[in-house]
């Protein structure tokens, strides 16, 4: 399986540890948690084969063109919208949480607006690059920042402040029954596949995806929910761990590096995050900016011969950020979040019928074709 | 046209005849009539291969059989081409109603240099030299494949100087070729006299910050990229070729790579790759370190910052601005330094930029170091181009830090790797990890 | 074509943001900015305004290697609410106040008895540029003498206090150090007492001491231990990185370093609610000192000397908190790190059966050598 399959699936996990999700997960961590992660986890990987397996069967085809091919179009044109402002807001809320953190962290003078808008210029010009050199990107941006994650996740483990008693204390609510939300936000945790829907351009050929590659896939789905809800427990206890906000940057300042020439290691993981937000919103925005080009046909909007369907879309994205940034309180971010984690993974379940269908229709065509 | 029509012809194109020799020879029967341009010729070779044998040789025909054998026995198609060959330094024979040039050209600058601009330690110390005869001799007596093609284009409405595109046939990147051949026949520029001249002239864009062809002047690093496929582009009078497509690695890549061992190999790459980091981003970290974000770095490194910061009337974005300003003049006017007067100014750059200004409180201690570290660690850049290039980045770098501080500064970062992946160099992507295991076994195609 | 589109909008979009920037005025030189080196937080005796905060800043040295001297300022303020007094103190100083690279914070002894603890956290929690990893002490007799004490010897590099704390400095098992948030967690988690040294100074006021620790639980008063029963407790809690032991059994009186200390404990609970402590210490090291001359031979002897004193006197610091009501080390928690959710005891049921719980304690250890002489 292609390394930049990988990467999809990583940059979606990794780039959550920040967002909403290990807030929900902890927010409900007395109240059937830990037995609905491992119900998510499971539910995740099942999108996650079916997903692979059915893009793997049309390599190099995104999905608008595979439904050109096998539905009317009252059908199609309305699902891309959706799905395109699904997207959109997903990278959004990624943006909105990263804007919060860093107003909060890093640079508590700045006004706000500035902040969004900053982060939004430097995203929007690359949402519009072709899809192979997004890939690369994100290769070398990651390949830049793995050690330094790898780095942040062994120092939490060896930690000696790390009480494990903490952590076995809570790992014995899985007696509950599982909570819903936090089970769609497992599930969100894995989405990270279904960016195939446009990146599947790039795999041109058939690729591998045997026994090897789920074992592979489930293994990081597991380390990382299992990083993700117990670490910040083992840090700062289970009763009072909700009055933290923001549960992974009190645990990256919980850790000290003694001998280094940053002390805090919060800095150097809200730099590192930000790259890692960076390629997320990117990756989102890619695939919103190519859904929207192919239901409105952005390109043949022209004013006196410029482009002006490309300028329509950055102006929406912008505005439509910063409206959210400024008028979002954080309760009202996580609660949204909820909501939004809810309504992608019932909405991607439900997309497996529909995948089935193409399928169908797709061999049908093929064998007639023959 | 006759042959005497042709030559009288070529004699109206020059005004000034005095360097321009028309000779008809005549003895027994046999007649022949030479053109050439007396400070163009070998004139020993034009004694020892045309006069010598013209007394020598007893009939007309044995002659033109004699001549037609002679190495640098050339045919001249029309007058146009005639009047080239005059130009190249051809001795033009007229004789029997037939029109024949013979190549006795005097190169003086047909010896080969020494590797001025890329030096390395181990390895030859040869360059390509100025003579594009030459340089295609070396080239060849290094490249031992029949596969290796050189084609020949003449551009520059003036001065018209001789250019060579050379490529192994087998392995060339098809597309690259393509768009380069296309772009050659384009061009309408009047003077051409470097090769360097080439990257701006083959490339559509008007802004192109990072270079899109490679320029070297070793043959060993020639002979390399032809077999990786690369395009070399040769002129006649400059002592370096370009070669097209190159990608950012190559950049960063020293042909002593290929003769070290691999642990050593990749410790000096290491190392010329956090000297890029380093040189790129350590001003605009000193920028977002003291002024926006001073609780990033330990208590006593700031302590120590802030201490050597005491007296300075500047603001650090101003300092680091005023003191990157005279280093870049420092490097600037060292090219041009005569030798006369090169200790005494390196004397002067040390003590201003080092000694003086700290004692004059204009810039703190740590903003000497900051700006030697930077200096020192752009040349470790093995190709010049992309060191001009970085720093011209540095300076963005250290803008942005300046405005939005060290989230700032890693977004800009950011930025700057996502322009340079979008980058392409003749049909390759200019900034892209390549799967050094799998070969060229492509997985996944272009999108 | 359209990347040159691209590129135009982009530098339209830099310049109008830049355009948007110049007023902004995050660009805050170093210069302009103090940094503060401790907070103290004290009881002022004033009912209207109890908490007085004492900050120590920084004042950078331009040329270390010729004063190599320390030298402080500090802001005292008395207030309402800390974060007031704060407010307050910032305009007091014509620089601004930078809390980023504080490492210590030090409470007075009267205030911990107020029973202000839980204000004091949540203060210093609430903030976002206060580090967690700030090591927290109490000062005794006060928070104001500690802070504005700098000891002989002390460089302008940084106080010589983080060094106690922080190991990289003196290495002894006598100084708890307590960070932020561990003192958080400690607090508002059940099973598990906050723990805090004390810090005070000696009679002629030229060093720190730190040797003794303060235990402190809910609606009860603070319970100080002194320095042996702080090594006893932080020996439990798999603190010690080596400690010098003496053992005095009969006749023997010798000094042993203990540098490999494995406690391992298990907490249990039997049938009609007893529970049961299990406690198993394994010690190596060697004798550094002795009143008698020694016998390599006697070794085992020897080490058997040292088990039943370590057992004795950990059963009695057991035995006392037991009886106190504090718990420091963590049994409760281990109890519930595997008994079912609702089968879990609050803080106040576990005191309540810690002080009837059976504890059991088995001390193994080997002395290698008797040093260099017999």
């Amino acid at each position: 399986m292609s390394r930049f399959y990988y990467y999809l699936i990583l940059i979606n996990m990794i780039a959550n540890i920040i967002s909403a999700v290990p807030t929900i997960l902890l927010y409900y961590r007395e109240d059937g948690a830990v037995s609905a992660l491992i119900v998510g986890a499971m539910l995740g990987l099942v999108i996650v084969v079916i997903y692979t397996k059915f893009f793997n069967a049309f390599p190099g085809m995104t999905f608008p063109e595979l439904l050109v091919k096998t539905m009317p179009k009252w059908f199609y044109y309305p699902l891309l919208c959706f799905m395109a402002i699904m997207w959109f807001v997903a990278g959004a809320s990624t943006l909105i949480t990263y804007t919060f953190l860093l107003i909060r962290y890093l640079t508590p003078d700045i006004p706000i607006i500035l902040l969004g808008l900053t982060l939004i210029v430097s995203i929007i010009f690359g949402c519009f690059m072709k899809t192979d050199r997004v890939l690369y990107t994100i290769e070398i941006i990651f390949l830049i920042n793995f050690p330094i994650i790898i780095f942040i996740i062994i120092k939490a483990y060896t930690s000696k402040s790390l009480n494990w008693d903490f952590i076995k204390a809570a790992m014995l609510h899985v007696v509950e029954m599982p909570n819903m939300n936090v089970i769609t936000a497992c599930i969100f945790l894995s989405l990270g596949v279904v960016n195939l829907v446009i990146f599947n351009r790039f795999f041109t050929q058939k690729q591998n995806f045997g026994l090897k590659q789920i074992m592979v896939v489930a293994f990081i789905s597991i380390a990382t929910i299992f990083t993700t809800y117990f670490i910040p427990i083992g840090f700062h206890g289970l009763k009072s761990i909700e009055e933290m906000i923001y549960p992974w940057v009190a645990t990256s300042d919980s850790m000290r590096m003694k001998f280094f020439l940053i002390e805090r290691l919060v800095y150097v993981f809200l730099l590192l995050y930000l790259s890692m937000a960076f390629l997320s919103i990117l990756i989102h925005w890619h695939v919103a900016v190519e859904l929207f080009k192919f239901v409105f046909r952005l390109e043949k909007i022209k004013y006196k011969d410029i482009p002006i369907g490309y300028l329509i879309i950055i102006l929406f994205f912008t505005a439509a950020s910063l409206f959210l940034i400024v008028t979002l309180t954080e309760y009202q971010l996580f609660q949204y979040s909820k909501y939004f984690f809810n309504l992608t993974a019932v909405n991607f379940f439900g997309m497996i019928f529909l995948l089935f269908y193409i399928a169908r229709r797709m061999k049908g065509a093929k064998d007639s074709k023959n | 046209m006759s042959s005497k029509e042709i030559l009288l012809w070529i004699m109206n194109q020059f005004n000034d005849t005095v360097e321009l020799i028309y000779k008809p020879l005549e003895l027994d029967n046999k007649k022949i009539t030479v053109l050439y341009i007396k400070s163009l010729i070998d004139q020993e070779l034009f004694q020892k291969y045309i006069l010598q044998p013209f007394f020598e040789i007893d009939s007309e025909e044995k002659l033109q059989v004699y001549l037609m054998a002679l190495p640098q026995f050339q045919e001249v198609p029309s007058k146009e081409e005639g009047l080239l060959y005059v130009m190249e330094g051809n001795v033009l024979v007229e004789i029997q109603e037939n029109l024949y040039a013979i190549d006795f050209k005097l190169s003086k600058n047909s010896d080969v240099n020494s590797t001025s601009v890329e030096t390395t330690i181990h390895g030859s110390e040869l360059a390509l030299s100025d003579n594009l005869m030459t340089n295609i001799n070396i080239i060849r007596s290094f490249y031992h494949e029949p596969t290796l093609t050189i084609e020949y284009f003449l551009k520059g409405e003036v001065n018209k100087p001789k250019i060579a595109v050379i490529y192994d046939q087998e392995r060339v990147k098809t597309t690259a070729l393509n768009m380069i051949k296309e772009k050659l026949e384009e061009i309408d520029k009047q003077v051409i006299t470097e090769s360097p001249q080439f990257s701006n002239f083959l490339n559509h864009k008007r802004f192109s910050l990072f270079p899109q062809m490679l320029l070297t002047e070793r043959p060993d690093r020639i002979v390399y990229n032809l077999a990786g496929g690369k395009i070399v582009l040769l002129v006649d009078g400059s002592p370096q070729c370009m070669m097209a497509p190159a990608v950012f690695f190559d950049f960063m890549t020293t042909t002593e790579d290929n003769y070290h061992t691999f642990v050593i190999s990749y410790y000096l790459k290491l190392l010329r790759y956090l000297g890029i980091f380093v040189c790129i981003l350590l001003p605009g970290i000193y920028i977002g370190a003291a002024s926006f974000s001073p609780e990033v770095f330990r208590t006593e490194f700031m302590l120590t910052i802030a201490g050597s910061r005491m007296g300075v009337p500047f603001t650090s974005f101003v300092e680091v601005l005023f003191m990157l300003f005279f280093m870049e003049l420092l490097l600037e006017a060292s090219i041009r330094l005569p030798k006369a007067i090169s200790a005494t100014a390196a004397t002067v750059g040390g003590l201003i930029l080092g000694t003086a200004v700290t004692e004059a409180a204009l810039a703190s201690n740590i903003m000497v170091i900051i700006v030697s570290a930077v200096a020192i660690s752009t040349f470790v850049i093995p190709v010049n181009e992309m060191a001009f290039a970085i720093r011209i980045v540095r300076l963005l770098l250290i803008v942005i830090a300046s405005i939005f501080g060290l989230a700032g500064l890693t977004l800009g970062f950011l930025c700057i790797i996502m322009y340079l992946v979008n980058q392409t160099s003749y049909g390759e992507p200019f900034l892209r990890m390549y799967n050094y295991r799998k070969g060229d076994k492509k997985s996944e195609g272009q999108a | 074509m359209l990347k040159t589109v691209k590129t135009k909008f982009f530098i339209l979009a830099v310049i109008s943001s830049l355009i948007l920037l110049s007023g902004c005025g995050e660009f805050k030189d170093i210069d302009k900015m103090v940094f503060v080196s401790m907070i103290g937080i004290d009881e002022s005796g004033n009912p209207d305004k109890p908490y007085k905060i004492i900050l120590k800043l920084y004042v950078p040295t331009s040329s270390f290697k010729q004063n190599p001297a320390p030298e402080y300022s500090y802001l005292i303020k008395e207030g309402l609410t800390m974060a007031e007094t704060i407010s307050l103190l910032e305009s007091h100083i014509d620089k601004e106040l930078d809390f980023g690279h504080s490492k210590l914070i030090v409470v007075g002894e009267k205030m911990l008895q107020n029973q202000k603890n839980k204000v004091i956290l949540d203060f210093l929690i609430r903030r976002p540029d206060i580090q967690m990893i700030s090591y927290f002490a109490v000062g005794r007799p006060n928070a104001e003498e500690i802070v504005k004490f700098a000891p002989a010897g002390e460089t302008a590099l940084q106080p010589t206090i983080f060094n106690y704390f922080d190991n990289s400095g003196a290495e002894t098992s006598y100084i708890v150090t307590s960070f932020l948030f561990d003192f958080r967690r400690r607090m508002k988690e059940d099973g598990i007492s906050p723990i805090l040294p004390i810090v005070e100074m000696d009679e002629s006021k030229t060093h720190f001491i730190i040797n003794k620790s303060i235990v402190l639980e809910e609606d009860k008063p603070p319970y100080e231990l002194d320095s042996e029963k702080t090594l006893l407790v932080k020996l439990l809690s798999n603190d010690a990185k080596s400690i010098f032991y003496e053992v005095k059994r009969g006749d023997e009186l010798f000094v042993t370093r203990l540098d490999t200390i494995k406690p391992h404990y298990t907490v249990d609970i039997k049938e009609n609610n007893k529970v049961f402590i299990k406690v198993d210490i394994k010690l190596a090291g060697i004798i550094t000192e002795s009143k008698n001359s020694l016998r390599n031979k006697e070794l085992p002897r020897y080490s058997k000397l040292l088990d039943e004193e370590m057992k004795e006197k950990v059963t009695a610091v057991i035995d006392e908190l037991k009886r106190e009501g504090y718990d420091p080390i963590g049994f409760g928690l281990r109890l519930n790190s595997h008994t079912l959710p609702k089968n879990r005891m609050n803080d106040k049921e576990w005191l309540a059966a810690f002080q009837n719980a059976n504890v059991e304690v088995k001390v193994d250890s080997s002395l290698k050598s008797t040093g260099s002489i017999q």
